[in-house]
């Protein structure tokens, strides 16, 4: 279909098009929508044609691609607004100081702490190590532009299988491919930037094949008078764009997040995933908070999905103004680029600061000696409209109540939970001893060493509790990392994921809740309490009732649970469209739970300490196999998705942050993939000693993944104090000591060696990844 | 007491700069972050920094400019090209300049390591090449300080004893033009020059993980003949405190960090 007679080009010494929209048939405007890359639904470019209507004028390329961007689901949640307002958006408990580009809470009285993750999927897809340096590279900005210095990086990443032999979708890359570059990536651009990446996870599983999920989140810690709104202080302020040149990368990187992947994508898209370069940020982030801190600044944002016509229009819009920029004035990579694309292209390492007159000599001077580039594009005016100008010629005005009323759906729904649908299978399990084997060796559950040796997880001299925890060169997992943000304060912050896919699979809602208890279990289990939550929503196609189900479902879990703990969700983010023409990924609620730990001396890590000391199992334990581990590994089916009681989580919260505080635990570990009996091991091998456990409940008790659940290591002397300070279920497993785990149940028992775990465990994921 | 003025330099991409400062002031010294910019005059006339006014020299660990020719080397370059006198004279006059990971690449590209002749090289004698792991290592080490002499940086750290300071690199491993490694170990012995070793935690030079990089000679860290100039890949200023020793939790507690006997020898060389 030839749209020809619909673009009017301008007289002008530069690429300008008007679109004639209003004489567009509905098929011409959906062409137009797919020809120009704007991801627009045909109800929303009917919407843009009414308004130019009634304007009397038709829109030009740069209104129309910028109209785009922000009415994209990547920058207006259409599909999800609704569902969050729901469930997430309003706990509060007085502890929020900002739900800016991150969120920010107090840490005490003098800081507070910003938290934010997102996803970086279907750049990573494309091209893993560009995609997952560039995810590090935005969240960190998301940070920055609240005032905060980043003090830590966490990244969940989620592929298919490493040793997948079948056919990949069309036009995707292999998981080991994909592992390789995304690690690469984060650590090229993590390590050097100097933020810490100390906590994440690695998951595989075949419905992330095609389609990788790349996590990453950022924590930092700000002074409350340095907290910066993002947006304009008011009218007279100049726009100084900082940090990177701006080029062709990175054009339509959100209208290409808010499809499907397909075969093509890697074609169409490559242009999408912006290029990353750490070493003009790491000045980049310097500079921005130096500027902040001597007060030169009204406020600050960074650029991100839709560039700099998202950043204008919202930062003016939240100071209550309007803006006029000289778009050509921004500082490009190379010559030659149209207005439009100016306009829309994400190219990376820029922030956006807003500033008084007075103080944007300094602000220069100060960017000059960092070798960072400053430039003043233009300068806040009174109204609600943003205008551009190129070569003098206005080329875009548009009213930003337009430019940011984006659609919102509430787009029919269909709520499936598979546990009650699907008759469960019990899998035939082998001996003990290779069960316990097998899932050491499972790669969700494997070392994952192999990885954060190559982050540096210690730079700024901060990390309480790493990501491994024992005998040096030996540790196992931890279950929360622990960083000190403040050097001279013995105040910390404990950072821990919480998230099961297999769960949400089966029951979307308690697989939600679970993510949030994971997240609180792990916090407690290093002598933290949970203190906020922030969260990255992977699912798949909103349009497709039952993937919404899916996400409607997960995020009631999980409101749910937060509101009735009272904790609030200050940021997050929502990644849809996670599809391939294998289907949808498993739905993927990734938590990042933030917890407050009093006195960093007094953590309690995973490791066994002390031959002779008692194991207590905190919890009760319930038949609740349906996505787990063990069903995973032998073709169990269908189960019982381990539920949560909001009451009971609450009050073990309690009752072990008591015990943890009065220095009455040795070591303790949640219980979570594969259950107790890999609890049990991970504490063996960061110990390195072996420990005896017995039940007489049958060997499923040993695989069950039920929530709300510890493994603690007593000394005997404290074992009375112990029992009496807990009012929740507590039962006495055995005892630390000798080279091997021993497990007893009703049905049988193993003996396992620790020589044997340690290769299991540590072995697995460096034999697959070659 | 004498307050001890400390620079710690850094240009883009240095990023330790913090700790480090950190480090210094936590045994009673002022330390400042300064831009190489800043020594140079390359800045408002206000920020303008005297390389000669401070009593110690300290190069952070990060990826100065990115490390994108070889590890250290453009910011040696920029260095030498605008401050090599006023480096002279500061190591000339026996104030201590340390050099951590990256700043300790930055003192070999410059020459003032291992300075087997003199002060200053004119072109590097050593490498600090990449990891016998092709990758980057971030794990504890454990390091035996050998120095027979008495030096700025040793009078806390007793000849034998053993520390845990960090590493974090991809490029470790010390390396020497191969025809000359074993001459130009034997003058680094002779002259004592080698001060920290990699060890295992019986006390034995072991291979990986505990030698996280194949470095000659398990060596860790070295100074000039004189002693004032030390560079070492692992990092001191990461364990001023126990809770971030790697295995804290499993030991009886006490205050300090391994790293603070080593700032506190330097700071007290001064006063």
């Amino acid at each position: 279909m030839s749209l020809d007679h619909l673009l009017f080009k301008r007289d002008v010494p530069f690429h300008l098009v008007e679109i004639g929209l209003a004489a567009a048939t509905d098929d011409e405007l959906r062409e137009l929508s797919k020809e120009m890359g704007l991801s627009l639904s045909l109800d929303e470019m009917k919407r843009i044609r009414d308004h130019f209507i009634a304007l009397e004028r038709r829109p030009t390329d740069v209104e129309l691609e910028s109209i785009a961007q922000a009415w994209s689901e990547h920058c207006c949640y259409k599909s999800s607004k609704v569902i969050l307002r729901e469930h997430i958006f309003g706990i509060d408990n007085g502890k929020v100081l900002s739900r800016g580009d991150a969120g920010v809470m107090e840490f005490d009285d003098e800081y507070g702490y910003a938290l934010r993750i997102e996803s970086h999927n279907h750049p990573s897809a494309i091209e893993p190590y560009g995609g997952a340096a560039t995810g590090i590279g935005g969240i960190v900005r998301d940070v920055l532009c609240m005032g905060a210095q980043p003090v830590a990086l966490i990244d969940p990443l989620f592929f298919g299988p490493v040793d997948f032999k079948g056919e990949l979708p069309a036009g995707s890359k292999t998981p080991k491919y994909l592992v390789s570059g995304v690690v690469a990536g984060i650590r090229d651009y993590g390590n050097r930037i100097g933020i810490p990446t100390v906590c994440g996870g690695l998951y595989f599983d075949g419905s992330y094949l095609g389609n990788c999920l790349v996590n990453v989140g950022c924590v930092g810690i700000v002074k409350r008078k340095d907290l910066r709104d993002n947006a304009v202080g008011g009218v007279g302020d100049h726009l100084i764009l900082c940090g990177g040149r701006t080029g062709r990368d990175g054009i339509h990187g959100v209208t290409f997040a808010s499809a499907e992947l397909s075969s093509k994508s890697e074609d169409e898209s490559r242009g999408a995933v912006q290029l990353g370069d750490p070493i003009t940020k790491e000045p980049l982030i310097h500079a921005c908070l130096e500027v902040n801190s001597l007060g030169l600044i009204n406020g600050m944002k960074d650029l991100g999905g839709g560039g700099l016509s998202c950043v204008v229009g919202e930062m003016a819009l939240s100071g209550g103004c309007g803006a006029e920029v000289d778009l050509d004035k921004v500082p490009l990579k190379e010559s030659g680029l149209a207005p439009w694309e100016v306009w829309v292209s994400e190219s990376q390492e820029r922030m956006m600061l807003a500033a008084s007159e007075e103080n944007v000599e300094r602000i220069l001077d100060l960017f000059a000696m960092w070798d960072v580039d400053a430039t003043v594009i233009g300068k806040v005016v009174p109204g609600k409209c943003v205008t551009l100008k190129w070569q003098g010629v206005q080329v875009f005005q548009v009213d930003l109540g337009f430019l940011t009323a984006g659609p919102e759906y509430c787009r029919p729904c269909k709520i499936e939970v598979r546990s009650k649908t699907i008759r469960e299978v019990k899998p035939k399990l082998p001996d003990m001893k290779t069960v316990v084997l097998d899932l050491l060796a499972d790669p969700n559950i494997a070392s994952k060493e192999w990885v954060f040796r190559m982050y540096d997880h210690e730079v700024r001299g901060g990390t309480v509790v790493k990501p491994a925890s024992g005998v040096l060169n030996r540790g196992g997992p931890s279950d929360a990392t622990v960083i000190k943000p403040l050097p001279d304060r013995e105040r910390g912050l404990a950072l821990a994921i919480g998230v099961n896919p297999w769960f949400c699979g089966l029951d979307a809602y308690r697989g939600g809740m679970a993510s949030i208890d994971e997240a609180c279990r792990n916090i407690i289990a290093v002598g933290g309490y949970p203190d906020s939550f922030t969260d990255c929503l992977n699912f798949g196609n909103p349009e497709k009732p039952e993937r919404l189900g899916e996400l409607k479902q997960a995020v009631a879990g999980m409101g749910d649970l937060a509101r009735f703990l009272n904790l609030p969700v200050p940021s997050g983010n929502v990644s849809l469209y996670n599809e391939t023409s294998r289907g949808s990924v498993l739905p993927t609620p990734t938590v990042l739970g933030l917890g407050i730990v009093e006195d960093v001396r007094k953590c309690v890590t995973t490791d066994l300490k002390k031959e002779g000391n008692l194991l207590y199992l905190v919890g009760e334990t319930a038949e609740e196999l349906g996505g787990s581990a063990v069903y995973r590994q032998y073709g169990g089916q269908g189960g019982e998705v381990p539920g949560v009681s909001p009451e009971g989580l609450k009050r073990s919260m309690d009752d072990m942050h008591a015990v943890m505080k009065k220095g009455l635990v040795a070591s303790c570990h949640d219980v979570s993939d594969g259950g107790l009996a890999i609890a049990v091991a991970e504490m063996c091998l960061g110990g390195d000693i072996g420990a005896s456990i017995e039940t007489e409940q049958d060997k499923w008790f040993m695989f069950s993944e039920s929530n709300t659940r510890w493994v603690v290591e007593i000394e005997p002397s404290k074992e009375r104090e112990f029992l009496e300070g807990m009012g929740v279920p507590v039962v006495i497993l055995g005892k630390v000591g000798g080279r091997s785990l021993e497990i007893g149940t009703g049905d049988g028992k193993a003996s396992v060696p620790l020589k044997d775990m340690r290769d299991a465990w540590s072995g697995a994921l460096p034999k697959l990844m070659g | 007491m004498k307050d001890v003025k400390v620079c710690v330099l850094r240009i883009e991409g240095t990023n330790c700069e913090d700790e480090a400062a950190q480090a210094f002031a936590s045994v009673g010294a002022t330390p400042e972050k300064v831009h190489l910019k800043q020594l140079l005059g390359q800045c408002p006339s206000d920020l303008k920094r005297d390389l000669g006014s401070y009593d110690i020299l300290m190069l952070p660990g990060g990826f100065s400019a990115g490390d994108y020719v070889r590890a250290g080397a453009i910011f040696a370059a920029r260095m030498k090209s605008g401050l090599k006198k006023d480096i002279v004279r500061f190591v000339e006059d026996g104030k201590p300049v340390l050099g951590v990971c990256n700043g300790f690449q930055i003192l070999v590209e410059l020459g003032l390591l291992p300075a087997l002749d003199g002060t200053m090289s004119e072109a590097p004698e050593a490498a600090l090449y990449t990891n016998d792991s092709g990758r980057f290592e971030c794990r504890p080490t454990l390091l035996r300080q050998e120095r027979k002499g008495r030096g700025v940086f040793t009078s806390g750290i007793p000849r034998g004893s053993v520390v845990m300071y960090p590493s974090a690199h991809a490029e470790g491993k010390l390396m020497f033009p191969r025809s000359e490694e074993g001459k130009m170990l034997d003058r680094l012995l002779e002259n004592d020059q080698v001060m920290f070793r990699y060890v295992d935690p019986e006390g034995d030079y072991a291979g990986y993980p505990w030698c996280p990089n194949g470095s000659l000679h398990n060596i860790a860290g070295i100074c000039n003949p004189a002693g004032n100039v030390l560079g070492m890949m692992p990092h001191p200023e990461r364990v001023l405190k126990r809770e971030t020793h790697p295995d804290w939790t499993r030991a009886k507690w006490k205050e300090d960090g391994d790293g603070l006997s080593l700032f506190r020898s330097a700071v007290g060389s001064i006063r």
